[in-house]
């Protein structure tokens, strides 16, 4: 980044402006993130956001807030920590469709299980951007790309299924041409306790010329002009695997369990970061071992 | 003086190392120092486990390789540790399950005690599981300890359960030593009547990092099972909730550093425990740190690798590994104790230098340091005294003071002053790409060259402040130094205790950054140098050539997973001279 931000450059959660392609899908998520910010009224000292890298990655400099921008595939383990050291502050994780379903595969399993009560935003685009155009691991089998110019063998994973089965409690869908749909659907996936995913379909304008804007409108349907319940893990599932051609977009489910920090006694009563030193142990800890 | 070694082999998972820790305590609580080397295969049952424990008055180091005593609670054991008995050292066997008539090593003309271990547990329906109490009983008899210190504990490690179960315990240990009393026969002599003594501490070297993480107000501990560092997981889990500390067992260990790494930008002391393959994960995340400047305290457990090597053994074969872990240039840390004492003092340390240079720090262990007990005098442990030094983290009033919040300022001394989110005017990135002083990507020219010589400028800091020459044990002016790093200490201390030639140690544990010039002196003003490493390569001489253009000829290697025994040193120092 080049220049000194101002004042006027990082209200409103701004900074500097985006080097995105022109027409990206990460438009609609950046504006949707800072919307639902700023509906919470988040203060943007006492919170935190984890990248991973990629084009969603790259964020780190247009959305002013604490930040740790880490590495590819690793946004969600250091938001986890982040977390457990102080269970106070909100901790957002911007991480791409690579980052977070291919690299770093393992570690969503595992935060879902743990009910780590951080909300992860995947960009899907279902292709690399930032590398100039490769398949994503949500790309539609078949698909074309300079990695695999014959078409993917791969069926895409499933995000929404993933999350379900391995107990994420808030698990949504949002498309990134419905910003005040998808700011709403982060908003609630903040506000909730526990894990969350929010799983966004964006098109990439320069190397995805199959899911298009108009190729996501032509599909998408809202679960809440339907009857799906939210609480019922079942419907959840059903709804996903039941689309087809169709995406649904909304709350899949919503769920309470007692989150990863507030199942620790020693966080009961204040945040790791925030206990006072304890007193001398250094004695009694010593005599156990005459 | 007294210099008693017993060996007590058998199948594993049959108590052998629980009856090893247990004599090693009945020798401290008697006033006698102690050290202890198991041994054991990769396995959970079956296989060959062994324990070795060397009891003194004198200060005691390292293993011995013969023995007074050795406990055969199979034939295996006595097969392959016969010939380490001492002249007159006494052969303790399971009189039902070792029959060494059967065996093709000839009888020895060393005293035999015969126990029958196995007819005592089922005349007396004790369980199998108490065989070790019964073998304690008969060292009680054989060594002369004094019985109220087995008694006492027995029965403060059984506190929790029912009377009737220490009662049981109790029983086997009397039973064991009524049969040993009778039995005895005449030509063992080592005995270990108690005497007043300060009190000891006996510990691992797992035990002691873990001790010292917690004096240090780590909060934070992340770490994936891997020996032979598993051990400092199972004590700080056991500890985590009265010290308020939060140990994680995470799914990987590339989740483990980066979950660390989040902690530690959070404000918390965060430590991470491994070993080689776990630590070939975390590599990516170590140049994190580096790039972030995010403190992390780094624990390796060395074992001999490549890839899964010999995991149960030991090593010192990962120094430079280490040294060059993590892509791209960034300034870190290695520490390397030698023993349970600089184990405790040297992780408190360890956790003041990540905080004053946010950077990674290592501590440098081996299976042989981790996992092995050790007697220290407890006053030397709750007297050592040290400050929390948490370098440049800023206060709230500290932050209130600067008017435009800066994470990655340039300083003279390479390092920034370091606010924490949640704290008013902390506005901040940490940022895995280059970046400018506020944290901002970029990829100007002028700003990466600050950004870089602004870190590396920590090296020189470092190097006038923290770093530590090796310390010299033994006269000044000897024949011949031995040089060693990190767990070898021990063996060379030992070895120089014992050896008639006047040698002495230059043992270092700051192992890096080294300053040049001093260490050059240092190493050129001794008469002739002698390298003493548990590894193929000679990798810290390789370090010491780098640093300083000495290169030391005279070489001690052991790589068969065992570590150096002081025999092997005493045994090379007289083929020298």
């Amino acid at each position: 980044m080049t220049g000194t931000l101002n004042d006027e450059m990082t209200a409103g959660f701004g900074g500097y402006f985006p080097t995105w392609c022109p027409g990206c899908g990460n438009f609609g998520i950046w504006a949707a993130l800072k919307n639902a910010f700023k509906k919470m009224n988040l203060d943007p000292e006492k919170m935190a956001v984890v990248y991973g890298i990629g084009c969603s990655g790259n964020m780190n400099d247009f959305l002013w807030v604490n930040s740790f921008h880490g590495l590819h595939g690793r946004a969600v383990p250091v938001a986890v920590g982040i977390k457990i050291a102080n269970h106070e502050l909100p901790v957002i994780a911007v991480v791409g469709d690579g980052d977070c379903y291919g690299e770093g595969g393992n570690h969503l399993l595992h935060a879902c299980r743990g009910n780590h009560d951080i909300t992860v935003v995947v960009h899907d685009n279902r292709v690399y951007g930032l590398t100039t155009g490769q398949v994503a691991p949500t790309a539609l089998k078949g698909f074309k790309a300079k990695s695999t110019p014959a078409g993917i063998i791969e069926v895409p994973v499933d995000p929404i299924a993933l999350a379900l089965s391995q107990g994420a409690t808030y698990v949504a869908q949002g498309f990134s041409g419905d910003l005040v749909h998808l700011a709403d659907l982060i908003v609630r996936g903040v506000e909730h306790k526990g894990f969350s995913l929010v799983n966004i379909f964006q098109p990439c304008v320069t190397f995805n010329h199959l899911t298009t804007y108009q190729w996501y409108r032509e599909r998408i349907y809202k679960l809440d002009t339907t009857n799906h319940d939210p609480a019922d893990l079942k419907k959840a599932f059903q709804v996903n695997l039941e689309s087809g051609d169709k995406y649904p977009i909304g709350v899949l489910y919503e769920s309470n369990r007692p989150t990863y920090t507030d199942s620790l006694a020693q966080l009961s009563e204040s945040t790791l970061v925030s206990r006072s030193p304890h007193p001398d142990r250094i004695e009694k800890l010593a005599s156990e071992f005459v | 003086m007294i210099n008693l070694t017993v060996k007590i082999g058998g199948e594993a998972g049959f108590g052998i190392m629980t009856t090893g820790l247990f004599l090693g305590k009945l020798a401290t609580r008697s006033g006698y120092h102690a050290f202890e080397y198991p041994e054991y295969p990769s396995l959970i049952r079956g296989g060959h486990n062994v324990v070795s424990v060397r009891i003194s008055d004198e200060n005691v180091f390292a293993q011995e390789k013969d023995t007074d005593v050795l406990v055969c609670l199979n034939l295996e054991t006595y097969e392959l540790h016969i010939n380490e008995l001492k002249k007159g050292g006494l052969i303790i066997l399971d009189q039902e399950k070792v029959d060494i008539s059967k065996s093709s090593v000839p009888n020895p003309k060393n005293p035999i005690l015969a126990v029958p271990f196995s007819k005592i547990i089922s005349d007396n329906k004790l369980e199998i599981v108490m065989i070790n109490n019964i073998a304690l009983g008969v060292l009680e008899a054989v060594l002369g300890i004094d019985k109220s210190i087995l008694e006492g504990l027995i029965t403060e490690t059984f506190l929790r359960k029912s009377q009737e179960i220490i009662d049981k315990n109790l029983t086997a240990a009397r039973l064991g030593y009524e049969a040993a009393r009778t039995g005895l026969p005449d030509g063992y002599s080592v005995k270990i009547p108690k005497k007043e003594s300060p009190p000891k501490m006996y510990l691992t070297g797992n035990e002691a990092v873990g001790f010292g993480a917690i004096a240090a107000d780590c909060r934070m501990y992340v770490a994936y099972p891997m020996t032979p560092s598993s051990a400092l997981l199972h004590y700080l889990a056991a500890k985590a909730e009265k010290c308020g500390m939060v140990v994680k067992h995470a799914e990987d260990e590339i989740s483990v550093i980066n979950m660390a790494l989040g902690s530690s930008w959070a404000g918390v002391r965060s430590m991470v425990g491994t070993s080689g393959g776990g630590f070939a994960l975390m590599v990516e995340a170590v140049s994190l740190a580096g790039i972030t400047e995010t403190p992390i305290v780094i624990m390796m457990g060395q074992r001999p690798g490549p890839a899964t090597g010999m995991p149960t053994w030991t090593e010192q074969g990962d120094l430079l590994f280490i040294l060059h872990s993590g892509h791209g240039e960034f300034p870190k840390i290695v520490l390397a104790p030698g023993d349970m004492k600089e184990a405790y003092e040297m992780t408190i340390e360890a956790f003041n230098l990540a905080d004053i240079y946010q950077t990674p720090v290592f501590i440098m262990t081996d299976k042989y340091l981790l996992e092995g007990h050790a007697s220290v005098d407890k006053a030397q442990i709750v007297n050592y005294q040290f400050q929390i030094n948490r370098g440049k983290l800023l206060s709230q009033k500290e932050l209130d003071a600067i008017k435009s919040y800066k994470r990655y300022e340039v300083t003279d001394d390479g390092i920034s002053p370091r606010a924490i989110t949640g704290m008013k005017g902390s506005l901040h990135q940490a940022n895995s790409y280059e970046h400018l002083e506020n944290g901002h990507t970029t990829e100007d020219a002028n700003e990466r060259i600050r950004q870089v010589d602004k870190r590396n400028r920590k090296f020189q800091t470092y190097l006038k402040n923290d770093a530590r020459l090796p310390t010299v044990y033994g006269p000044k002016n000897a024949d011949i130094t031995l040089v060693a790093w990190g767990s070898t200490k021990g063996p060379a201390l030992q070895a120089m205790k014992e050896c008639k030639k006047k040698i002495n140690l230059l043992h270092f544990t700051h192992v890096w950054p080294l300053p040049s010039k001093e260490t050059k002196e240092i190493l050129q003003s001794q008469k002739r140098l002698l390298l003493v490493e548990n590894n193929s390569t000679a990798q810290f001489g390789q370090l010491l050539h780098m640093v300083t253009g000495v290169s030391i000829s005279d070489t001690l290697l052991k790589y068969s997973g065992r570590p150096v025994d002081p025999e092997e040193i005493i045994e090379k120092v007289q083929t020298m001279i």
